[in-house]
């Protein structure tokens, strides 16, 4: 029997003509710390080497004439960043909360990212001996924005994830 | 994506392997019941695990699974005389029983005690729910017998089939926690298979195709529920379950049964697609039955006598171009099962994770992922038996559920997702 398309093209053999040119470019993924405890895990993650991912450990705020506020980043070598641009260039933003603190200021995020269409993806990663109270109130604060909401329980799926999105 | 050697450790399931390991820990559905229909009737050949065994059962109707090839020069006990309590090669006449025990082996004086030297490689056997399951695992370490939902339920209330796949298991898993994928590949048929259509959640499926996404880890695999709008600032949730290694749950829809899968390995580049359909508190209707056995829902007709899909990749899966402009179906291809089916084939016997870019909604896949190879990795570093072993992983089930914007689908809609015999299942 004559084999059709689909059948000669589905062997292993076929998978050997794969065309190996790369089929990406390296995206810049965002990782920002939403609490101290993510702050921790995010500043060993950083260490390992990654495909352009910043990360940031915390956000702060400065008044800056009348009503504005700007936000800034801080990086975990003790730069600062604003907010604004780290988003607008962002191809993906992960934020983490450790549920050790609120994640309040995540809206100051989300709203950026609605603003400039990206897509954020908030991890929880309950750390030591937590409260379910605490976990529960980092959700709250994270589910109204989050395209992707995840809780993880084992923190070495940060780096998994990271991985996973070429980070 | 995966490295490289990530992607061999998820994939690769034979003896010795890690992920083989892990499989090896949980009873597994090989055969339909009907497949070894009666007493002494022919033994069928059974791949699992890239394993080859053979099954029958004998004339008191003990179950045996057995290594295929005789122990004497090796010829396939599939031509094999079930009789009298054993399985006899035709060769040379050796004769085995379902403990793969040797019993007779005619050259030899019987006295000489030779056959019992000989024994051939067994596993257990169980029926349940209309389907025979083994476990090939360490004795010692068996875990309770299956009680997933749909094999507990009266046999009249389940449908249950199963469908050859020329891929690797994994592709096919991942297929049934990507709910992303519904509003596109299968969008044609919520509104046309007999058992999904007419369901009140199926507007939201097709009004809002950018769901979003809420991961829980759940002690024996995970939750992954998809939000998308409804009225009045609503959500309506469709929460998928997958279980360790390989079971996965669809949402239901109204009233219509509920279904899932079950994903097993039969060697690297195979695996056998499970699709069960049940109701929890009423036997199945005439129609639905008679549906599901003309291939409707996600089930397929068979090439006739095989479990292998009449559209299938010789026949380039029948796929019609004129549907697919039309729009009748999105890819082509008719009918949810195969839909699925012919695209997982089409990613090559084993796909390269290496080569793919996932997004944020993948992340129901990059957890399952993680979480297989961290317990495949503590089974083969520390013996730690893998998650999803227990009664109460095993009584899931999946829900669609519409709760106000505040309300986390993990607390209110937590009662749903547990299995409870005489109690229906939550469905929109
Ligand atoms: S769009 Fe998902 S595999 Fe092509
Ligand atoms: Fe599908």
């Amino acid at each position: 029997m004559l084999l059709s398309e689909s059948a000669r093209v589905t062997t292993a053999q076929e998978a050997r003509f794969r065309i190996q040119t790369p089929n990406s470019k390296p995206r810049a993924v965002k990782v920002i710390a939403l609490d101290s405890e993510a702050a921790r895990l995010v500043d060993e993650i950083s260490k390992q080497p990654w495909n352009g991912a910043a990360f940031f450990k915390s956000l702060s705020f400065e008044q800056s004439g009348g009503d504005n506020v700007k936000a800034w980043l801080n990086d975990l070598a003790g730069h600062t960043s604003d907010l604004v641009g780290e988003i607008a260039n962002a191809d993906c933003v992960v934020v983490i909360a450790g549920a050790g603190e609120d994640a309040a200021s995540v809206s100051v995020i989300a709203e950026l990212c609605t603003q400039y269409h990206k897509t954020l993806v908030a991890l929880v990663v309950p750390q030591g001996s937590y409260e379910q109270d605490t976990v529960d109130r980092s959700l709250k604060a994270l589910r109204p924005y989050a395209k992707m909401l995840v809780i993880a329980h084992e923190r070495d799926y940060i780096e998994a994830m990271l991985t996973a999105l070429r980070a | 994506m995966l490295k490289k050697e990530q992607n061999e450790l998820v994939t690769q399931t034979g003896p010795g392997t890690p992920m083989g390991e892990l499989f090896r820990s949980y009873w597994m559905p090989i055969l339909l019941s009907e497949e070894l229909p009666e007493n002494d009737c022919p033994p069928v050949r059974v791949k699992v695990l890239s394993e080859r065994l053979i099954a029958f059962r004998d004339s008191e109707g003990k179950l045996g699974l057995i290594d295929e090839f005789c122990a004497h020069r090796g010829v396939s006990l599939w031509f094999g005389r079930n009789e009298e309590c054993g399985l006899r090669c035709p060769y040379h006449g050796w004769k085995f029983d379902t403990s793969g025990q040797c019993v007779d082996v005619p050259s030899e004086p019987a006295e000489s005690g030779y056959a019992k030297k000989v024994k051939l490689k067994a596993y257990p056997l169980l029926e349940k729910g209309g389907v025979l399951w083994t476990y090939m695992g360490p004795t010692e370490s068996t875990p309770p017998e299956p009680e997933w939902e749909f094999a507990t339920v009266p046999l009249n209330q389940s449908f249950t089939s199963k469908r050859l796949q020329d891929n690797n298991w994994l592709q096919a898993m991942e297929g049934g926690i990507d709910s992303s994928h519904v509003s596109f590949l299968h969008r044609g048929d919520l509104n046309n298979d007999p058992l999904f259509k007419g369901a009140a959640g199926n507007k939201y499926n097709l009004s809002d195709s950018k769901p979003v996404f809420e991961v829980v880890e759940a002690p024996g695999g995970l939750f992954i529920g998809a939000r998308r709008n409804a009225e009045d600032g609503k959500f309506y949730w469709r929460i998928t379950p997958w279980v360790m290694p390989c079971f996965t749950m669809v949402p239901p829809r109204g009233d219509h049964p509920i279904h899932g899968h079950f994903w097993v390995p039969m060697d690297d580049e195979t695996c056998m697609a499970w699709s069960f359909d049940y109701h929890p508190t009423r036997p199945l209707s005439d129609n639905e039955r008679q549906a599901m056995k003309d291939g409707k829902g996600i089930h397929v007709r068979y090439v006739p006598g095989t479990y292998r899909p009449l559209a299938n990749k010789d026949n380039d899966y029948l796929i019609d171009r004129e549907a697919q402009k039309a729009g009748r179906t999105y890819s082509g291809v008719e009918g949810i099962g195969m839909q699925d089916a012919s695209l997982q084939e089409s990613m090559g016997p084993i796909c390269d994770r290496t080569k793919e870019n996932l997004v944020g909604t993948d992340n129901g896949i990059i957890m399952a992922r993680h979480r297989l190879m961290r317990a495949a990795k503590a089974l083969a570093d520390k013996g730690e038996l893998p998650p999803g072993r227990t009664v109460e992983d095993m009584k899931v089930r999946s829900a669609a559920v519409i709760l106000p914007p505040d309300q986390p689908y993990k607390d209110a809609a937590k009662e749903a997702l547990i299995a409870k015999v005489g109690v229906k299942q939550t469905s929109v």
